[in-house]
């Protein structure tokens, strides 16, 4: 890294948290109701099964590579489960098994064709969104089935005043920070996302690293789709849509290089809660769904500018 | 490059093979097709295949010069919507408007182009998710604008014409889309400009070096993505009269995957618009053949995913035999 490298890296790494800051600030001053218990609450769950699904993409970004087909991975879980439960208490536990051996399949089938064929990712993952939506649609085109009581409390409850879903969102992020940041296969993804060259000169066995990336991303949409579930009460076949582009927008957001080798965890989190503290906001200043998504397209047009000063010194 | 044997006939058979794939892909679907039905083989039932394809396929001109260059146009999904609403509300149901529905419609498609153009040149951001940001303002802006339902009432006559039949056989829209991807080849191929694109793409501190300017291609070349992205919005008003706000919705995807499919990589400096055209093609032969074998709209979506992921392969396969 140069020395312009240094200066405009904490503008970088810490602009989307000034961002945060400012967006509580804001909502502090501006609206009574954001600052209420029940509130912060209703944004944290809000963003659970985005945050989950935007640290999954977090991996296979750094990587270098993209998941275009977790939303309707996600979509297809919280169908399949509520269809499996129908209410029954007693199928929890399958319903979760079930959950995340199907993200993490369909993630490790991504893997496994990445490697396999040459294709780009974006359009290997767009391919298995449509895959997935046809899946989806071909089982269902009604919401079907109802979720079990504790895959509502996964989703709504709380632990001494604190959501289920925002711990188990702190979770994950920490066990995903510890994985990115200080384990081998972490600086292993990171530098194939450098240049995937040069990291299989030093003798990173990169193929089997991009699954295990894949693998996350793909676990990560069966943990999201149980969240969703759980809010959803119900199999609502289209429950994941759009979802893979939010992940997206909140990764890069968050200071990750779309380009890979570069990219934390607590950027996207953070990247999440400012999206997620944006649409509360502005849902209680009660401004039209219609303006608030030209806002939301704004704000990611804006940070991308301050946030992401350039691709690489030409 | 080191090859062991540069036997010449090899190596011309291998530059033949790398330019052709997708044409070879082509002709092998068509005669899939062909054998399972003999309406593939009716030149009414090809000709109607052309005009299904246009509306994406003349948005796919305009985004494959800008990935040529090394960019990419993810708003052209929402440009598409934005401009049928556009011009069939601009239309009013009368076509004395037409001409200037037309005219309006094409300056907010070239103007939202320049937008992306400037902020991308000029800060030299991700243009994927500038282009993500751009298309979900776009669709803000479309929602506030028709109120979030269908609005606008196309002129008759502007569908009329359009899917007639030149000689009871040709319909102007597949026409229209084949004016547009020549016109697109001979800038790519024959004006400054186009070359200027494909040395950006394949090395962009070289053309900087070289003293091209670098800003104003990269502008243009958006600019002309969001003018093709208005043409094809009302090409899909023409074909399918809809004018709701999430008309476009996806087919910025479709686009992508036409223009990869056809030789166009994401690093660019690379491939081109007649090969963007035949990547088109196999997608939509593909979903009328799935249609034609019977299977209904949520299974054309399973086979639509596959026939991607599959021809990608095959093309990638067919093209690096090396």
């Amino acid at each position: 890294m140069t020395a312009l490298g240094a200066r405009v890296r904490p503008l970088r790494r810490y602009g989307i948290f000034a961002l945060l800051l400012l967006l509580l600030a804001v909502g502090a001053v501006s609206s009574p109701e954001f600052r209420t218990p029940a509130n912060v609450a209703n944004v944290l769950n809000q963003s659970a099964a985005l945050g989950i699904l935007a640290v999954g993409q977090s991996f296979v970004i750094v990587g270098g590579m993209i998941d275009l087909s977790v939303g309707q991975l996600a979509g297809l879980v919280v169908v399949l489960t509520a269809d499996l439960m129908q209410g029954r208490p007693e199928l929890t536990l399958p319903a979760i098994l079930l959950a995340l051996t199907l993200g993490a399949g369909v993630g490790a089938i991504n893997g496994g064709l990445n490697n396999r064929l040459r294709i780009h990712p974006l359009i290997l993952t767009f391919g298995m969104l449509s895959i997935l939506q046809g899946v989806i649609f071909v089982y269902t085109d009604r919401s079907v089935g109802v979720v079990s009581p504790a895959f509502r409390r996964i989703a709504d409850g709380n632990l001494l005043g604190v959501p289920f879903a925002a711990i188990l969102l702190a979770v994950l992020s920490l066990g995903a920070a510890f994985l990115l940041h200080r384990t081998r296969f972490g600086h292993h993804l990171i530098a194939i996302g450098g240049s995937e060259e040069n990291a299989r000169r030093a003798g990173i066995e990169a193929a089997r690293v991009k699954l295990v990336a894949f693998t996350l991303s793909g676990l990560s949409a069966g943990i999201a789709g149980i969240l969703l579930a759980g809010r959803l009460g119900t199999g609502y076949p289209n429950a994941g849509a759009g979802y893979e582009l939010d992940a997206i927008v909140a990764v890069v957001l968050g200071g990750t290089a779309l380009s890979g080798g570069r990219g934390t965890i607590a950027g996207t989190i953070v990247a999440v809660l400012v999206l997620g503290i944006t649409s509360n906001l502005l849902n209680l200043l009660e401004v039209s769904a219609f303006v608030q998504m030209l806002i939301k397209g704004l704000i990611v047009i804006l940070a991308i500018l301050v946030n992401q000063p350039s691709r690489r010194p030409a | 490059m080191s090859r062991r044997t540069p036997a010449w006939p090899a190596d011309e058979w291998l530059r033949f093979l790398d330019r052709f794939a997708i044409w070879i892909v082509l002709l092998l679907l068509l005669a899939v097709a062909a054998l399972l039905s003999d309406a593939f083989l009716r030149p009414n039932y090809l000709f109607n295949i052309l005009r299904q394809a246009a509306p994406v396929g003349i948005a796919a001109v305009g985004v494959t010069l800008v990935m040529i260059a090394g960019g990419v146009d993810l708003s052209v999904g929402a440009i598409i919507s934005l401009t049928a609403v556009v011009s069939a509300v601009l239309m009013e149901g009368d076509a004395a408007n037409i001409p200037y529905a037309v005219v309006v419609t094409l300056l907010v498609g070239t103007a939202i182009g320049l937008a992306n153009g400037m902020l991308i040149a000029f800060n030299r951001v991700s243009p994927f998710i500038l282009t993500l940001g751009m298309a979900i303002v776009i669709y803000g802006i479309t929602q506030i604008y028709s109120g979030g339902t269908a609005r606008g009432v196309v002129a008759p006559g502007f569908r009329e014409v359009f899917n007639t039949r030149i000689g009871g056989l040709v319909p102007v829209l597949a026409l229209a889309f084949a004016l547009v991807a020549v016109l697109g080849m001979f800038v790519q191929r024959a004006t400054r400009f186009g070359r200027s694109l494909y040395l950006i793409g394949s090395n962009a501190a070289a053309a900087r070096l070289a003293g091209l300017p670098i800003a104003r291609v990269t502008v243009t070349a958006y600019a002309i993505s969001g003018f093709c992205g208005a043409l094809g919005g009302m090409a899909l008003l023409a074909r399918s009269g809809v004018s709701s706000t999430f008309a476009g919705r996806g087919l910025e995807f479709d686009v992508l995957a036409a223009v990869v499919l056809g030789g166009t990589t994401f690093e660019g400096g690379r491939g081109g618009i007649d090969g963007t055209v035949a990547g088109l093609l196999v997608l939509v032969l593909a979903f009328n053949l799935v249609n034609i074998v019977g299977l209904d709209y949520n299974a054309q979506l399973m086979v639509k995913g596959a026939i991607i992921i599959a021809a990608s392969a095959l093309y990638a396969r067919l093209k690096v035999q090396r």
